[in-house]
């Protein structure tokens, strides 16, 4: 008889368990009903009859149990008993079901949130086919072995030609520029990233496009791009006869479009927008151009191993070294895709998971506490079914099967948190990690939730589970409901757990609290302007505004040198004027660099007659920031003597200098630099006079010193620079003044760009107080992580606290009736019910505090403004921590002596 | 008074034998048992319905609703062909088990 198909016909019956009953009722009345008849036919009085078919038949309780057992599955019929009764006996203890489903879920909803960080960024499959085959090869500076920079183009054919490891290999530059759609209207203008890709790059990403094609790779790739599902949307609205449309540049080029790769796709950088053709007779040209503008990637060969690549690489870097000087010395460093983008993460993310497991383990070490202390109560009850005869087997089975349900309560309250979590968390991780997709709850987090429940379920159970169904019969009967499982030892290791939970929440409170301190402290630095009411914007000059010099020699620095067309400063000024006269604007500016947005460009400098030995070189550098006139105005900057610079300090015109107080009192010690000269050492610039002293301006909130600035017009400046110089010039930034919302300025200094010169693009409208907290992200998301991993060990610690001790009371409650009704003053009994309580609190605190001492210096570059031993932050924490601790204990003493001293009494 | 008992493990012979006659009630298939064996095997009220009922989950019978002697709505037992080919490997094995005990007993 196949065993699956009577699995199949039970199965019937699991459909349709109320009508069995009810057919099973009318069967035996038909039963009952015939034998009755038999009886009348035989002679017996209707009445007699019924009551003789009846006691014949018997009761029929165990034969109804009996049939209906003939169809059910038992493993299933006891499990959903099981289930039953725990759920049953959680309501009624409502107190320990809510402390224990919540130690769960937070650790539970913990873990699966970091989880999810881990699953997006160490386990989830690159979104490109075969993912794991994909490397990076990039470059090692010889000190710096844990940099990587990318290649010239020489290195990179040398790579491609020489390399016995790759199938496919290609490279990107990124070239930032202009577009706008075929329609050309300045609305849709963008400043956005593009790749020039060399061939062979396509096979190695080997994600065809959404719409449309590649371009192909050869000469007729020339003039053809494939753009992003983002700028599709964005310059096209979505349309699909974007195919074969234009898209638009900087002054006027064009190129066709040939297709658009699907939503979410990216190679190196999430702000390529755009992908075109570079062929490789293009790139010979520049073969010896030492700028490391390229990225390479490759795809492995079948069979070949990244240690293999790398061994590769090895080989050739001598030669390498030989053919292109500028990669003497240099190393050459394969990795996987996935640990070029994320290699950096996978020590603090397995760390961070450890951690979390950590705090679980500690969770589960508080439920399995709590249902000891359960258990004492319940051992009555216990003792009970095995005398009715239910086997040891059976009644692990049950306390097991409540241990599961508690852990899969636990779970799925966890999982609602995690998931809150990752709503929350997912727009910051994306923004932080831009290639790691979206942090959602899939199939796999899913899994590791369910898993890991049933697990903690399985790891806190099984303890009590099998010290609770240990036969002791009549002595369990005859003893008093206190019972005694909760040895010495046990009670030891409960006060033990307390004592770790208590030091971890210190630990965490401390370095939270360390870090927090540091965030106010930093919040309250001034950085020497308003900034208040200050919006930036800035606009990318496109590089036909620079011209390279034919025949130049390379800069003393080693670099291109170029020539920036006048016009620059033109455009330049006339934007600020048009945005100045804006309604609602007070005032407006120009600069290379938001205030605030980052760090400044420094140059050395020198004093008119005043040579300088090479030793002190160094010392004389200060921060360079070429800015419009009114900038000071426009920052309310303020001016300690002297003047601001005038719409009169143009080119041509005398060429002049404000410097800040600090170079002031630095480096003219002796008299007043106004009057001085200055030079800078920026290629071609002439001496300048020193017109002003301005304030000190901290760019940077965490340093502590204030550094020497210097001033100059930007029209003043030299025409011809050193290239890497002119991209920073180009990238022109735009300050104003004004009370209003700064989204609703964006379309008007859209307006006034595009009114000044239409193929120039608006990017990043942010306010200078935007600027300053971005200054203090990380330090803000250490914090709140820290924050969040101590609230959660306080938590548990309370849970503890006050489950040890409610059990504590429960076992005493006799010895409290009797002091009590022995007159004994409230104040004698709450102190001695609370001493083991605080005994307990004051070790962990000991505990957590030289734990703290020892770890928090891990966390020393961190802070600002405060040592790692804080002695404030430390008292602070330490007080916090004890008062919430006396609380926990305290609510559990005050309901002991609540209790009547008579029922106390009596429950002996 | 005692009761006569059915040879423990012939149950589902007994039942599958008198069904093999025909579809039947519970409370008829009883009867029939008594019956036939003049008196001599009962079953037992208690044991009945729970072995038809683990009978039918087995897949040797079948059961149907339908209208008794006198027009009262009864379920109607009936043999599958599972439950004929099971009856005849009771049946078979039963013989064997009684000529054993027969020989041991020395007699034909």
């Amino acid at each position: 008889m196949p065993k699956w198909k009577e699995a199949l016909r039970r199965l019937t019956y699991l459909g349709r368990r109320a009508r069995f009953d009810q057919e099973l009722e009318d069967e035996i009345g038909f039963h009952i009903a015939a034998r009755v008849q038999e009886l009348e036919e035989a002679g017996l009085a209707r009445h007699d009859a019924a009551a003789q078919a009846r006691r014949e038949f018997g009761s029929g309780a165990r034969m109804r149990e009996q049939t209906r057992a003939a169809w059910q599955f038992q493993w299933l019929e006891d499990l959903l008993t099981d289930l039953r009764h725990a759920l049953r006996a959680f309501l009624r203890n409502r107190a320990f079901t809510v402390t224990a489903v919540a130690c769960l879920a937070l650790g539970i909803g913990a873990n699966t949130l970091i989880f999810s960080l881990v699953n997006a960024i160490l386990l989830r499959s690159l979104p490109y086919p075969q993912a794991d085959r994909m490397t990076m090869v990039r470059f090692t500076p010889p000190d710096h072995a844990d940099e990587r920079l990318g290649s010239n183009s020489g290195s990179y054919f040398f790579i491609r030609e020489h390399n016995r490891s790759f199938e496919k290999m290609g490279a990107i530059r990124i070239v930032g520029i202009s577009v706008t759609n075929d329609s050309g209207d300045a609305s849709h203008r963008e400043w956005v990233q593009s790749a020039w890709m060399t061939p062979g790059l396509q096979d190695v990403f080997a994600v065809q496009p959404l719409l449309g094609r590649w371009f192909p790779q050869d000469e007729n790739g020339y003039g053809r791009v494939v753009i992003s599902y983002g700028l599709w949307q964005r310059l096209y609205g979505g349309s699909p006869d974007v195919i074969g449309k234009n898209l638009r540049f900087d002054r006027g080029g064009t190129s066709i479009i040939t297709g658009v790769m699907p939503n979410g796709f990216q190679t190196l950088n999430p702000d390529i927008q755009f992908w075109r053709y570079q062929g490789d007779d293009d790139l010979a040209r520049a073969r010896r151009s030492p700028n490391r503008v390229f990225y390479a990637f490759g795809r492995l060969k079948p069979g070949v191993t990244v240690s293999q690549a790398q061994a590769d690489m090895d080989a050739l870097k001598a030669s390498l070294g030989q053919e292109y000087e500028m990669n003497r010395g240099w190393g050459i460093k394969v990795e996987t895709l996935r640990d070029a983008y994320f290699g950096h993460l996978r020590r603090p993310l397995l760390i961070l998971q450890g951690a979390v497991l950590f705090l679980l383990l500690i969770a589960c070490a508080n439920v399995a506490g709590l249902l000891l202390a359960q258990a004492s109560i319940r051992q009555r009850e216990l003792a009970v079914r095995a005398a009715l005869g239910s086997s040891r087997g059976r009644v692990v089975r049950q306390l097991l099967a409540e241990s599961a349900l508690l852990s899969v309560l636990g779970g799925a309250a966890g999982g609602a948190l995690a998931w809150f979590g990752i709503t929350t968390a997912s727009g910051v991780v994306s923004t932080l990690l831009p290639l790691s997709g979206r942090l959602t709850m899939d199939i796999t987090v899913l899994g590791f939730t369910f898993l890991l429940s049933l697990g903690t379920g399985l790891l806190f159970g099984a303890i009590p589970a099998f010290q609770i169904s240990r036969p002791n019969l009549t002595g369990m009967l005859r003893e008093s409901a206190r019972g005694s499982t909760s040895s010495a030892a046990s009670q030891r290791l409960r006060g033990a757990f307390v004592v770790v939970q208590v030091a971890l929440a210190l630990t965490l409170l401390a370095g939270a609290g360390l870090l927090t301190r540091s965030l106010l402290r930093l919040n309250l630095v001034q950085p020497g302007f308003s900034p208040g009411g200050l919006i930036t914007f800035q606009v990318h000059f496109p590089y036909s505004f620079e011209r390279g010099i034919p025949n130049a020699p390379n800069t003393p620095a080693g670099g291109l040198l170029v020539e920036l067309d006048p016009r620059y400063n033109q455009l330049a000024e006339k934007i600020r004027e048009q945005i100045a006269a804006l309604p609602g604007i007070e005032s407006a500016a120009g600069a290379m660099t938001p205030p605030l947005g980052g760090a400044a460009r420094t140059l050395n400098f020198t004093r008119a007659g005043h040579p300088v030995s090479e030793a002190e070189q160094e010392a004389w550098s200060a921060e360079w920031y070429p800015v419009s006139a009114g900038y000071l105005h426009t920052l309310k900057l303020g001016l300690r003597s002297g003047r601001d610079f005038s719409d009169s300090d143009k080119a041509g015109a005398r060429p002049v200098a404000i410097i800040n107080r600090t170079l002031a009192d630095r480096f003219f010690p002796d008299e007043n630099p106004i009057g001085q000269q200055i030079q800078t050492g920026m290629l071609d610039d002439p001496p300048r006079e020193i017109v002003g002293i301005a304030g000190d301006v901290r760019q940077n909130r965490y340093e502590y010193g204030m550094r020497p600035q210097i001033y100059v017009p930007r029209d003043q400046l030299p025409t011809r620079m050193d290239m890497t110089l002119s991209f920073d010039v180009l990238n022109a930034t735009f300050i104003v003044r004004s009370g209003l919302n700064p989204a609703s300025l964006v379309s008007a200094f859209r307006k006034s760009v595009a009114g000044v010169d239409p193929s120039l693009a608006v990017t990043n409208v942010l306010t200078v107080e935007q600027y300053a907290a971005g200054q203090l992200q990380d330090l803000r998301n250490y914090a709140i992580l820290l924050g969040m991993f101590a609230g959660i060990s306080v938590l548990l610690a309370v849970a503890g606290l006050f489950g040890t001790l409610a059990h504590l009371i429960s076992q005493r409650t006799g010895e409290i009736g009797i002091r009590r009704a022995l007159g004994a003053p409230n104040a004698a009994v709450l102190t001695d019910v609370l001493s083991r309580g605080v005994t307990l609190i004051g070790i962990g605190l000991a505990l957590g505090v030289a734990v703290s001492l020892a770890l928090t210096r891990l966390i020393q570059s961190y802070l600002w403004g405060i040592t790692a031993t804080d002695p404030f932050t430390f008292a602070f924490v330490l007080a916090l921590m004890a008062a919430i601790g006396l609380l926990a204990c305290y609510f559990p003493a005050r309901r002991a002596l609540r209790v009547d001293p008579l029922i106390a009494l009596r429950s002996e | 008074m005692e009761q006569p008992e059915l040879l423990p493990g012939t149950l589902y012979m007994m039942v599958l034998r008198t069904l093999s006659g025909g579809p039947l009630h519970g409370y008829a298939i009883a009867k029939r048992i008594k019956e036939c064996s003049q008196g001599g095997l009962e079953i037992e009220d208690g044991s009945l319905y729970p072995a038809l009922n683990r009978m039918l989950v087995k897949g040797w019978l079948e059961a149907e609703w339908g209208t008794s002697e006198n027009n009262r709505k009864a379920r109607f037992y009936s043999l599958t062909a599972e439950g004929r080919k099971q009856l005849a490997r009771e049946r078979q094995a039963f013989e064997r088990m009684v000529r054993s005990i027969q020989l041991v007993l020395g007699t034909s």
